[in-house]
């Protein structure tokens, strides 16, 4: 049902201000999503504000996206309709930092970088590294559940949310958790809201468990003409002791997309990067070892020290996104058993060549998650069809192995062949239910989630 | 309530011998750790997900509730039948179905013992992380249900940090798969949002967990104090310096008396407090961090610290650790757990307001807690045959849950709410943040039939105002 924008309109300039309310194409096109252009951007200053602005919307029946860095937007289905971004841009100030308890609390659309930059004053990080760390907002991170290499070690949003702040659909104020690490006061709603996606409500502010910062950092790049020596390596740093904080597993087009960043020469070989972080003595002792394994398997050995091995991660983190987006493109986040991350990361390859795709594949090599991007090559015949047979292809790969494809990036003639998800799973009924007691009116990102909510 | 047509219908589908209704047998399943009871009208020993879906199923056609029981220690009252039904006995669902260290997966039936789970990864060179001190008769679908912590969630968190994936059978009889094998499963994370649901959502008939290498090499340190305030000091001062220990336990003088009267493991009798320290991880750096940790100790008052010289030295302190619970009631006829978490640095106020709370209502208070996680848990003495001291202790333990509260903690950090702290919910949640809540109970157990009346104070009149 379309909703009355213009009336609407003038309600949320009541709420926000004439200036926080933005209309037309100009101000509307940057914030379309799959195509689909929202008639209102609206700005609220306060997590009171974004309260009546939801409330407002449900009352207009007008759909809403709530917009933080604008990271994820290109993940998930096309909207079946979108009248409202709702833009956190203004809501990014400290609410707490309580540098003695390893906590703080952010508004939702505080950028992750400018987080980490406040707390490393402090010797502290939030241990999370999803790419663009510089734009990707906490309430995006969490709601997208956007996660890094050093998920290895460290986990995703759900191990270090303490507690949230959210508006449901109605415009209800909520709070979940708190700020003490061990929480079980009645269910735990932090989870619910981690990669909602933005269909039970806006997030509007974010409290998280901190780490001390390492006293020192190190990697070990190991580059092999094969991809069998490059998995032995794996598999023994997997068997040992070792505590990597990331192991990074890199295909050939994406290591040489990579190694120019790291002052060393494509040559076409596969790499496998293992980050450390810790004390001195535990740093060289991993880096000793992980030269070692490399060595033994005919690797070629890249160590690389304090700043290089942090700017050595920022590279890995974001070489996928270093290639253009274009309609040629599609990128995917496959999640599968650990011990077939490698597997997949070879099928990627296989497949894409069956189909006379280039392909760039990356994974979090021992958390069973692998990155792909598949792009048609120029002049080819029916790139999209092609696209959309390797995706599926090695969707049924995946699945047959438990696990999951997830679109992060496609044309959106592409969405309209390959569902962005998948096919549910048996507790897709307990879902639709959730989504169904909280957004009974269907208003918050309608159609972008799992199975059309 | 289960009447006789029901009994007959459910000894059909499990057997005669599996299907308990004598007055004499459910009285063993009217209590759990906590101190209120309520008899079931009949105890179901289930061996199956399949058996479970078909026992739901017809508990639902009568419209009685259930409630699913591991090792009936439950400290909150979790596992009480608070409105009859069925009892669920999961403890013959035991097995260890498969361990896949190539994918760091193990799957496991939620009857079998925390303990066993630990014992049986061990040999392989691998541990489950979580480890609630009552893990030698808690069992996993238990900790589950309670996201049960333990000593080392300072490091390593709490149960739901480990859990990746769980079979459920809801009220109703149907089974779904939450979360799996693979991570960032899409859609929801209801395997996140099960854990700690305390049995209202469904029963738990299987759980992939995480499992990790153990650890290269581990130290484990006492540090004994003339001054409980200058060991919880150490603790933050520890937590400053960048370091993150496994564990940062401490026990006070009272709780150590029952210890070493009941286990002797050589804790000093005249000190008022100790902390067990453990640092773990690879070898290479841990004499210094034992060393740092001693240091830091020292510098805040540290009588002595000791460290543990091998794994028998170890095992004896964590003995003293583990059996402290044990040990306090065999020095009272019973007590009151509380499970009050504060932010870390608010421990040394809120041990002096605990002990005022004991004064003022002239109650003993032994204190044995998690101190990296500021999670306390003062054991409030007393006798059952005595009701005036009974109502002394509950508002004792209501205060000391308002202390933690306005300290910017919370009611429960790992016990859960079950029927202790339902009133207590108020000082932590707004109507509002219940009535959300509630629409997740709702789109899991629309009937209300899974451990129903616990963790929601009022809980119809909340649910009726939607």
């Amino acid at each position: 049902m379309p909703c009355d924008l213009e009336s609407l309109r003038r309600r949320l300039e009541s709420l926000v201000g004439e200036a926080h309310v933005q209309a037309g194409e100009a101000a509307t096109v940057p914030y379309c999503v799959d195509g689909l252009r929202p008639g209102l951007r609206v700005l609220p200053g306060t997590q009171d504000e974004v309260a009546a602005v939801v409330a407002a919307c449900a009352q207009a029946e007008a759909a809403l996206v709530p917009w933080g860095g604008g990271t994820a937007m290109a993940m998930g289905n096309p909207p079946r309709r979108l009248d409202v971004v709702i833009s956190l841009a203004r809501l990014d100030r400290v609410v707490e930092f309580d540098a003695d308890n390893l906590c703080i609390t952010v508004e939702a659309g505080m950028p992750l970088a400018r987080l980490q930059a406040l707390v490393a004053e402090r010797g502290e990080q939030l241990p999370l590294d999803p790419p663009d760390a510089d734009r990707v907002t906490l309430g995006g991170l969490v709601a997208a559940n956007q996660s890094g290499p050093s998920r290895l070690l460290h986990g995703t949003a759900r191990d270090w949310v303490l507690g949230l702040r959210a508006v449901l659909p109605d415009g209800t104020r909520i709070h979940c958790g708190g700020r003490v690490i061990k929480n079980v006061t009645g269910y735990d709603m932090n989870k619910l809201f981690i990669r909602s996606c933005g269909t039970l409500g806006v997030i509007t502010e974010v409290t998280v468990k901190l780490l001390p910062l390492p006293t020192a950092r190190a990697s070990v790049l190991g580059a092999f003409v094969g991809l069998a020596e490059a998995t032995a390596v794996l598999a023994e740093v997997q068997a040992s002791f070792l505590l990597p904080e990331a192991l990074e597993l890199l295909d050939p087009a994406a290591a040489d997309l990579l190694l120019p960043a790291l002052g060393a020469e494509p040559r076409g070989a596969f790499a496998l990067v293992a980050g450390c972080s810790g004390s001195q003595a535990t740093v060289d002792r991993q880096v000793r070892d992980l030269e070692r394994m490399v060595a033994a398997r005919g690797g070629r050995v890249l160590a690389l020290r304090e700043a290089d091995s942090v700017r050595a991660w920022a590279a890995i983190t974001n070489v996928l996104g270093s290639a253009t987006p274009d309609a040629r493109q599609v990128v995917c986040q496959i999640a599968v058993p650990i011990a077939r991350t490698a597997g997949m990361l070879a099928s990627a390859r296989a497949r894409a060549g069956e189909h006379g795709l280039a392909a760039a594949v990356t994974a979090h090599a021992a958390s069973g998650v692998v990155r792909t991007v598949l792009q048609a090559r120029s002049g080819q015949a029916e790139p999209v069809a092609a696209l959309a047979a390797a995706t599926e292809a090695l969707r049924e790969e995946a699945t047959a192995a438990g696990g999951s494809l997830v679109v992060l990036q496609a044309p959106l003639a592409f969405k309209g062949l390959v569902d962005a998800w998948g096919k549910p799973g048996s507790s897709f009924t307990l879902m639709r239910r959730i989504k169904a007691e909280f957004d009974p009116q269907d208003l918050c990102c309608p159609g972008r989630f799992l199975g059309g909510i | 309530m289960a009447d006789k047509v029901l009994v007959q219908e459910l000894r059909r589908v499990v057997g005669e011998a599996n299907v308990i209704d004598s007055d004499v047998h459910l009285q063993l399943y009217q209590y759990d750790a906590y101190l209120e009871e309520r008899r079931p009208d009949a105890v179901v020993f289930v061996h199956s997900t399949e058996e479970v879906s078909r026992v739901l199923k017809l508990c639902h056609a009568h419209g009685v509730p259930s409630v699913p029981r591991g090792g009936g220690t439950n400290l909150s009252g979790g596992t009480i039948p608070f409105k009859g039904g069925v009892v669920l006995e999961m403890i013959r669902m035991n097995r260890l179905l498969e361990v896949d260290q190539g994918s760091l997966r193990a799957r496991v039936q939620p009857g079998m013992f925390n303990l066993e789970l630990g014992n049986a990864l061990a040999p392989l060179g691998y541990q489950y992380l979580p480890d609630p001190a009552s893990q030698k008769a808690a069992t996993l679908g238990g900790n589950v249900a309670e996201n049960s912590g333990g000593p080392h969630c300072f490091k390593y968190g709490v149960t739901t940090n480990h859990v990746e994936g769980l079979t459920v059978v809801l009220s109703d009889g149907e089974v779904v798969e939450l979360g799996g094998q693979a991570p960032d499963t899409p859609g929801y994370d209801l395997t996140g949002v099960f854990v700690g649901s305390e049995g209202t959502f469904g029963v738990c008939t299987e759980v992939v967990v995480r499992i990790v290498r153990q650890a290269e090499g581990v130290k484990t340190l006492l540090a004994i104090y003339d001054s409980i305030e200058k060991g919880s000091e150490t603790v933050s001062a520890i937590v400053a310096a960048g370091m993150v220990p496994a564990t940062l336990e401490m026990m006070d003088q009272l709780v150590i008396h029952a210890v070493e009267k009941s286990l002797a493991c050589g804790l000093p009798l005249d000190c008022a407090t100790v902390l067990i320290i453990e640092v773990d991880g690879l070898r290479d750096d841990l004499e210094e961090q034992t060393g740092a940790i001693v240091r830091l100790c020292q510098e805040h008052g540290a009588r002595e610290v000791r460290v543990a010289k091998d794994d028998a030295e170890r095992a004896l302190l964590w003995a003293g650790r583990r059996g402290a619970f044990g040990a306090v009631a065999r020095i009272t006829p019973s007590y009151l757990v509380c499970d009050g978490t504060v932010p870390r640095t608010a421990l040394p106020l809120v041990l002096k307001k605990v002990a005022e709370v004991g004064e003022k209502y002239d109650l003993k208070i032994p204190n044995v807690f998690h101190a990296g996680d500021g999670n306390l848990h003062p054991l409030i003495l007393f006798d059952w045959r005595n009701p005036e001291q009974k109502e002394r202790v509950m508002k004792a333990g209501m205060e000391i849950l308002e202390l933690c509260v306005q300290l910017g903690g919370t009611i429960s950090g790992e016990h859960g709410v079950g029927l202790e702290k339902m009133d207590a919910m108020r000082l932590v949640l707004t109507e509002d943040d219940m009535r959300s809540q509630l629409k997740l109970k709702r789109a899991f157990d629309p009937a209300d039939l899974a451990n129903p009346g616990k963790i929601f104070p009022a809980f119809r009149e909340v649910s009726c105002a939607l």
